[in-house]
């Protein structure tokens, strides 16, 4: 699983501007909803549903806010780095600073989990995470995103 | 005179030295155990120390000492708990596995030395009991945690594979010395088997208790109580003995039983036991190595090694399988049970009984079995921390609540006094007597602020630096914890699954969101309810379960019930392995059985 496939710089958003978990969920649907024309309305209720399960934050100031869409014809993944760490109800009670949000078809199944999985693990490697908080323009983090693919493989 | 004050340097100096080893390095582990046996052999006849010792009768008294102590401080620190969760598998290995281990490694030993059967025999039982100490040393040196489930199950067996070994190798003496005959044979051995387990076990319940009841009724000088506790259990140890019981079964019980109530100056006989235990341990292996004549241990080297690589990688892994065929266990757990066979002082104090008996060989039997220990502690011990990771049973430890002050008061009164410093990022700062919410029966006592006491009517907020005082039912001192502490950083919780879910989360959402699937009339279940179910048991943290492409990992636990659970998107795959087979198989079985009649 590629994290190019996934995420292309046109999906990647250098410097959020968000106060609260609600509103940067809030302007990652409205991004996401621009390129793929999706509504906006429904990513965002998709996302909160999730939310309501037990938060994406997974620590370390990382969120994966992820859910699936039947409308989506593929895997969809947008990264934001945030201007100023936000309170995500981190499982660490740590705020957050970068998101990854994953949107998948409603019949991706093991594809899904695979990219789930993927995502994961790149932000669980600390020192890729320094590398991303030290970036600040969109095509370097896309950069920085798409070399770690030649480190997994 | 000049000898025994050399003894005592001797003695002295090596408890210092150890202790100073001890303290220089906490990942020390199995190497320390190493150091006390090489310092025995250091000051032995083939050391530098040149000391011709050979009183195996002194040794046999004073190792039987350490080993009651050992046992006993080892029952003092298993929880009920830990009982609860493992004494199913912990006794198919403390007595079946014992047999299991002594049979295949006598057979190794029968095959590499021309002795005849009942020696290698010997040498099997007694090197076949996991020695307590090495085990629960090794399992708890600092920055390893193991899963609870698997360490449970290992310090059980530990503690209660001791009688079942020492009682095979009394039986084994008398039948290799002829004190035994072949009539005897037929109902006297189980019999006296049964007997020691019941009796022994019996009395560590009961003087268990009466030492409870001693220790909570009796006034006392403050520093006699450990000494009442430790006369106590010397005492069952002795008694139970001579009623034909398991003195090491009677303490460990005893141990248990004392461990888990409430006691008056609880936190000082716990102190004091573990240096007691400690000093025990040092003793032990000192001795050992003292006793031990190196040069001529050489003849026997490459036979004794054969022995000990046979005792570790085939008897013990198949006593392992064979004892966990139906535990809840995954492969990767059973592997680390078979592998954490740790050998140590007790085997050695167990080679000691056929020399006192005059068995012939004794000498090789003595000798054998030190380096079967020798070898266990250097492969197992020293790769303990090494094997939990590569077999993934460890789970990143705990913080340990800081911040709370907790007060002994007598136990029959079911309370606690636990006293907070209130600090800026404590939840209770800055909010008033109403808004504190405190659990049911807790009560607050006072609030110190600057040296004064805060009366009741004077105190609208809460302030940083108040030191607070509250007598509480000791199972909401969790629920006060959350309350007064700051809030930790949970990092144990975000190192164990890739997303965490609370327990309280139905189901069938969590099932829709990771490709998981039920049945119907399980959706409403919170999901916590359905790993417990399906777990069986009570859970333990790092417990876990394959749901679909997904494995289930309890991450929280309150009581008996899970709060908190874990998705891996990766999972294990030795638990894979272990759970999808059969599965498949099943379908396939199925699918085979439904096409036929068509």
């Amino acid at each position: 699983m590629d994290i190019t496939t996934l995420v292309s710089p046109e999906n990647v958003i250098p410097n959020l501007k968000a106060t609260s978990k609600k509103q940067a969920l809030q302007e990652l649907a409205r991004h996401a909803a621009q390129i793929t024309g999706l509504n906006e309305r429904a990513v965002f209720d998709v996302l909160l549903d999730r939310e309501r399960l037990g938060t994406t934050g997974v620590g370390n100031g990382i969120a994966i806010p992820h859910g699936k869409l039947a409308a989506l014809p593929r895997l969809f993944g947008v990264f934001a780095r945030l201007e100023r760490p936000i309170d995500f109800e981190a499982i660490d009670e740590q705020p957050v600073d970068l998101i990854f949000l994953l949107l998948a078809p409603e019949s991706a199944g093991a594809d899904h989990l695979k990219a789930l999985a993927r995502v994961s693990r790149l932000l669980r490697d600390r020192s890729m995470c320094e590398k991303l908080r030290a970036t600040s323009t969109a095509d370097a983090l896309y950069a920085l995103l798409a070399a770690s693919e030649a480190q997994a493989a | 005179m000049d000898a025994a004050n050399h003894l005592i340097l001797l003695g002295g100096g090596l408890m210092l030295a150890a202790i100073l080893t001890g303290a220089l390095s906490t990942r020390i582990g199995a190497p320390l155990l190493l150091v006390f046996l090489g310092a025995g052999m250091l000051v032995g006849e083939d050391g530098p120390g040149g000391i011709q010792y050979s009183d195996y009768g002194t040794v046999y008294t004073l190792a039987s000492l350490a080993v009651a102590v050992i046992l006993f401080d080892g029952g003092l620190r298993t929880s009920f708990r830990t009982v609860r969760r493992s004494w199913g598998p912990a006794a198919w290995l403390a007595t079946v596995g014992v047999v299991i281990t002594a049979g295949i490694t006598a057979a190794a030993a029968w095959s590499v030395f021309s002795i005849p059967p009942v020696i290698a025999l010997l040498i099997g039982t007694v090197v076949a009991s996991t020695d307590a100490a090495a085990v629960f040393l090794l399992l708890h040196q600092r920055g390893l945690e193991i899963r609870e489930r698997v360490s449970a199950t290992l310090e059980l067996e530990s503690g209660a594979n001791d009688p079942m070994a020492i009682l095979l190798t009394m039986l084994l003496v008398s039948i290799a010395t002829g004190t035994l005959q072949a009539q005897d044979m037929g109902l006297s051995i189980p019999l006296s088997l049964i007997k020691a387990f019941v009796v022994g076990g019996a009395l560590g319940l009961a003087g268990g208790q009466a030492i409870s009841w001693a220790v909570n009724r009796l006034m006392l000088a403050p520093g006699l109580y450990p000494v009442l506790v430790i006369a106590g259990a010397l005492t069952l140890f002795g008694l139970s003995h001579t009623l034909g019981g398991s003195g090491f079964l009677t303490v460990y019980v005893a141990g248990i039983v004392v461990g888990n109530q409430r006691l008056r100056a609880q936190v000082v006989i716990r102190r004091f036991h573990d240096g007691i235990a400690w000093i025990s341990q040092i003793l032990l292996l000192v001795m050992l190595g003292l006793l031990v004549t190196p040069h001529k241990l050489v003849p026997d080297l490459l036979p004794a090694i054969a022995t000990a690589l046979a005792m570790v990688f085939v008897a013990r892994p198949a006593a392992v399988a064979l004892c966990l065929w139906r535990s809840r266990l995954t492969l990767r757990e059973r592997l680390f049970v078979a592998w954490v066979g740790l050998r140590g002082g007790m085997p050695i104090y167990m080679a000691i009984i056929p020399v006192l008996s005059g068995v012939p060989e004794a000498g090789l039997i003595f000798n054998v079995t030190f380096i079967v220990v020798l070898v266990s502690l250097v492969l197992q011990g020293w790769s303990i921390s090494a094997v939990a990771r590569l077999l993934r049973v460890e789970i990143p430890p705990a913080p340990e609540p800081q911040g709370r002050l907790d007060i002994d008061i007598p136990s029959n009164l079911d309370q606690d006094i636990v006293g907070y410093t209130i600090t800026p990022d404590s939840p209770a700062a800055g909010l008033s007597r109403e808004d504190l919410r405190l659990p049911g029966r807790s009560r607050l006592l006072s609030v110190l602020r600057g040296n004064v006491v805060v009366p009741e009517q004077g105190l609208d907020h809460f302030q940083t630096g108040d030191f607070v005082l509250l007598l509480t039912p000791p199972e909401q001192g969790l629920t006060l914890d959350r309350l007064f502490l700051a809030k930790d950083k949970k990092t144990r919780r975000v190192a164990l699954a890739d997303f965490v879910i609370p327990g309280a989360a139905p189901l069938g959402s969590v099932c829709d969101a990771y490709e998981i699937s039920v049945a119907d009339d399980q959706r409403q279940k919170s999901i916590g309810q359905f790993v417990s179910d399906t777990l069986g048991g009570t859970p333990g943290i790092g417990d876990s379960l394959l749901a679909g492409a997904v494995e289930l990992v309890v991450v929280q636990t309150e009581g008996d019930r899970i709060s908190s659970v874990g998705i891996r998107l990766e999972p294990d795959h030795g638990a894979a392995w272990e759970t999808v087979v059969p599965r498949r198989l099943l379908s396939h079985i199925r699918r085979w059985r439904l096409r036929r009649p068509a």
